[in-house]
């Protein structure tokens, strides 16, 4: 993609105006996404992506710069473009680059891009058959599968020369039921860094079931409650309330900007004690994991709770060197377009000692959550909010009617508080995580949790 | 380099006999500066160039794209593109739509604004970072302050004779603020956007961040209960992408839209007119044609409640028959995905009275400020919704009491629209999507 000479040719152009350091991220991307929609085959497109990036940092300042060109001259114009920035009078150096070699994390056994396209729409009429075998209620099916390969090359001026490949693939169903007026909806997509040997886990007859499943299912439920009551969340779907409300505060960028609920708080119990919970890079073939993150440092698993107590925050380096503390390993960006910023991986809650089916048989009333749609947070204040996708009532201690247009509520610091039982059932759920403008594939999982407390943004008064 | 024209002509130029091939390319020069505690905290300046194409042969569609291909890259799209075709299933509502005439919009191009050096769009974020932090005792910090433009192209050359370009430039400034007292810290947002930064006036900006920050100050969390609702237009506008999916001629005719068999009936209240215009010259989404060469035009969604119909891209079009016409919104998200059917300027018509009589005739009810989680709480599908709130009580004659927070509403689109009472004059767009402050009979609001 680029020879070492000119990566450092472009690097000391980068660092004319000196800076702490300078980095040039070149990246190939060759994907293909089919959707099958109403039956059809609708779009089979492929798609071939690429550029670098050059940016030039000086304490939290940064310049950035890319091109969809790789020559001499385009890569120059953007390093000069990046390093006006900075307002410096001296140069800074660049060390000699040497190639530093990952583990391997996302190793695909079996690459989808040597398999044709044919083969590819084959496992979305898989998805399409079972989706409709399920119910006759099963009024509509969409298809969507992707994969892709991105070749990534880091150069930084300390020195460092990383090549990675990461492949990736994803199934995703969605289904919509039909009862009279009644139409529900449900979704499933797992995903992974891997090869087509992914889809031996995950097939794609089970993704089309399970999100007929969850639609019919919801065809029967009530309107939600609304107000405060006990929440168990079943496993899997505690992770992604774990990234939205704690994940997004413990990210440095808002530390710094002192825009986290969690500033200052680390070696306190701020969560509940049965809470433990990492971001981990590391995962072989994980959703969110890699070699080295996209400055160029390796990947890492990092401890954030340990039983309650906060361990520290998610870094990249400028907010590391600002803070005083090291990279975590936790600069991501979505492609060459854009400058890397502080972002997650795979973020998990770690399984606890509780019986799943007694969390349950323990709950007198309250909301049993089994899909969550995704969320927001204002990391600054720490309210959060969550769609429950697939919900039910509990009561007595069983699950019973589905409810739907619910919603969770809360303050991060409050309801990680709340967690009153934590199971041994941990479960993944594989996600795109949008900040400042860029999409990020992460990973998210947890046990079945139980919050004593939380409000349900329902309609039932 | 070629021309972008150029380009997607000598892409066209290889059809074969029996295909339709359409190339659509974009190119975009775009200019971000965030400020951060007195200096400068990003710059970014983004090029980016590419091509897709559309192949149609025996009714079956193929796409390809490529990221800054040479005319030779160009024409080998269009040869994946034709392979890809032959693996989707035939579809006889696929087509290219014919050449139109198209009404220019040279008012979306601003050569001033084009030539705004850095070094003054630099000052501009540190002059708004300063200012922002000055107006007010608890206000001292910001967690964004930024400008930026950017100046697009785009060129659409089809075997059926279409062959069209334009040009645009877009500026905007983005200010969130942090307010901190007593421990307590919140956030206020504001956002504009305009042709050109020369037609920017800023300070407002800054002042409603500053503002809505240090209104939610104290903010508790209400008890459970069904009260009216106001959506000021930041949170009004959350919903409109929502209706704008419910509007999509694609999802109706898939069976993904609560209205598919509305048309015709009084969906909301009368004093609900939405409507899409791309012409709108003043809107920021605004376009003399869409992402397949379709004129640009004037929708009107919904009269006083009643809905008249859908948005609709060619394909759309001819599959709902009925002479049905493209309404001009197959729209693209970029040159890597091909034109689906979207909103251009989408917005809710202003009505007369002001946002403080609207506030004046709620005693009682809430005014919400902001809305959260509408991606994952809210579904275009079955309607129903349920989002995370702020805002603030409505007392005696409109004056706004204690601010709120933790809580969310709770309804479905069919009981909100015909829950419509009147709309204000306030109208202003966000991005594509524009709104008043809407005056909503009762809503479910849920905290303690």
């Amino acid at each position: 993609m680029l020879d070492r000479d000119l990566a450092a040719e472009v690097l000391a152009a980068a660092r004319r105006n000196g800076g702490d350091f300078a980095e040039v991220f070149v990246e190939e991307r060759s994907s293909t996404s089919i959707r099958l929609d109403d039956a059809h085959v609708e779009e089979l497109t492929t798609g071939l992506d690429r550029g670098a990036g050059v940016r030039v940092c000086h304490g939290t300042t940064y310049g950035y710069a890319y091109s969809n060109r790789l020559d001499r001259d385009s890569l120059l114009e953007a390093a000069a473009a990046a390093s006006a920035a900075l307002a410096g009078d001296a140069s800074g150096p660049v060390v000699d680059l040497t190639e530093r070699v990952g583990p391997g994390t996302n190793r695909a056994e079996r690459p989808a891009g040597e398999l044709d396209a044919a083969t590819k729409v084959g496992w979305l009429r898989e998805v399409d058959d079972v989706a409709r075998s399920v119910s006759p209620e099963v009024a509509q099916v969409t298809g969507i599968y992707f994969d892709s390969l991105q070749r990534r090359l880091i150069a930084t001026s300390d020195g460092r020369w990383i090549r990675e490949d990461r492949p990736r693939i994803r199934m995703v169903a969605q289904v919509v039921a039909k009862r009279g007026d009644v139409i529900q909806t449900g979704w499933h997509g797992p995903a992974a860094c891997a090869g087509v040997e992914f889809l031996d886990l995950h097939t794609p007859g089970e993704t089309g079931r399970r999100a007929a499943e969850r639609a019919v299912t919801m065809l029967d439920s009530i309107p939600a409650p609304a107000g405060e009551m006990a929440v168990v969340v079943a496993n899997g779907c505690g992770g992604v309330l774990f990234h939205e409300a704690v994940g997004h505060p413990l990210e440095a960028d808002a530390v710094d900007k002192e825009a986290s609920v969690y500033r200052g708080l680390v070696g306190t119990q701020c969560s509940s004690e049965l809470i433990n919970g990492v971001d981990d890079a590391t995962i072989a073939n994980g959703w969110g994991s890699f070699d080295f993150d996209d400055e160029g440092t390796s990947s890492q698993r990092t401890v954030l709770f340990t039983d309650g107590v906060l361990q520290g925050y998610l870094q990249d380096r400028m907010r590391a060197a600002r803070m005083g503390a090291e990279t975590t390993g936790n600069a991501r960006r979505e492609s060459y377009a854009y400058p890397p910023i502080v972002r997650m991986t795979n973020t998990n809650i770690l399984p606890g000692a509780a019986d799943p089916a007694q969390i349950i048989r323990d709950t007198a009333s309250g909301i049993y959550v089994r899909g969550l749609g995704g969320g927001q947070v204002n990391p600054a204040t720490g309210d959060f909010v969550f769609g429950v996708s697939e919900g039910y009532l509990i009561e007595g201690g069983t699950v019973t009617t589905p409810v739907r247009g619910a919603n969770l509520i809360g303050r991060a610091i409050d309801v990680m508080s709340a967690v009153d039982a934590v199971g041994t059932d941990f479960e993944t759920w594989e996600g795109v995580c949008g900040k400042d403008g860029q999409g990020a594939p992460v990973g998210s999982g947890s046990p079945t949790l139980r919050i004593s407390r939380i409000t349900v943004g329902g309609t039932g008064v | 380099m070629s021309d972008l024209g150029d380009l997607v002509r000598a892409a066209v130029s290889v059809a074969g006999g029996g295909e339709q091939v359409e190339a659509y390319a974009e190119e975009q020069r775009e200019t971000e500066v965030s400020a951060h505690r007195g200096e400068v905290e990003g710059m970014k300046f983004a090029e980016s160039r590419g091509i897709g194409v559309r192949v149609i042969r025996d009714d079956r569609l193929g796409y390809a794209w490529a990221a800054d291909p040479s005319e030779e890259e160009a024409r080998d799209a269009v040869r994946r593109a034709r392979e890809n075709a032959l693996l989707a299933e035939p579809d006889a509502f696929n087509g290219l739509p014919a050449a139109t005439d198209i009404e220019a919009m040279p008012e979306l191009f601003r050569e001033q604004s084009a030539a705004i050096p850095v070094d003054d769009k630099v000052q501009l974020a540190l002059d708004l970072e300063r200012y922002t932090v000055s107006r007010d005792p608890r206000v001292t910090k910001v967690d964004l302050a930024q400008v930026g433009d950017a100046v697009s192209r785009v060129a659409i050359a089809s075997t059926e004779g279409v062959d069209l370009e334009y040009a645009r430039t877009d500026a905007w400034v983005v200010a969130v603020t942090l307010a901190v007292q007593e421990g307590e810290t919140q956030t206020g947002f504001s956002f504009a956007i305009t042709r050109g930064l020369d037609q920017l006036t800023w300070e407002p900006i800054a002042d409603e961040a500053v503002d809505r920050a240090v209104q939610m100050l104290g903010a508790e969390k209400p008890a459970t209960a069904k009260v009216p609702i106001i959506l000021d237009p930041f949170a009004a506008s959350n919903f409109l992408g929502v209706l704008a999916g419910a509007l999509n001629a694609d999802n109706v005719l898939k069976g993904r839209s609560l209205f598919a068999d509305m048309v015709g009936r009084q969906v909301g209240s009368d004093a609900f007119t939405l409507i899409d215009d791309g012409r709108r010259a003043d809107g920021p989404g605004a376009c003399p044609f869409d992402g397949e060469g379709v004129p640009s035009g004037r929708t009107e969604l919904f009269t006083a409640g009643v809905l008249n119909g859908f948005l609709h891209s060619t394909y759309t079009a001819r599959r709902s028959g009925g002479g049905q016409r493209s309404t001009g919104n197959g729209k693209r998200s970029g040159y890597k995905a091909t034109p689906g059917v979207g909103a251009s300027n989408f917005f809710v018509e202003a009505g007369t009275m002001p946002f403080e009589g609207l506030l004046a005739e709620a005693e009682g009810g809430v005014l919400i400020m902001d809305v959260s989680g509408v991606h994952s709480g809210a579904n275009p599908i079955s309607g129903e919704f349920s989002v995370g709130a702020t805002g603030r009580r409505i007392g005696p004659a409109g004056a706004l009491g204690e601010p709120l927070r933790e809580m969310t509403i709770a309804s479905t689109l069919p009981e909100m629209l015909q829950g419509v009472r009147a709309v204000g004059s306030d109208l202003r767009f966000f991005s594509s999507v524009g709104t008043p402050s809407i005056s909503i009979g009762e809503m479910t609001l849920a905290g303690v």
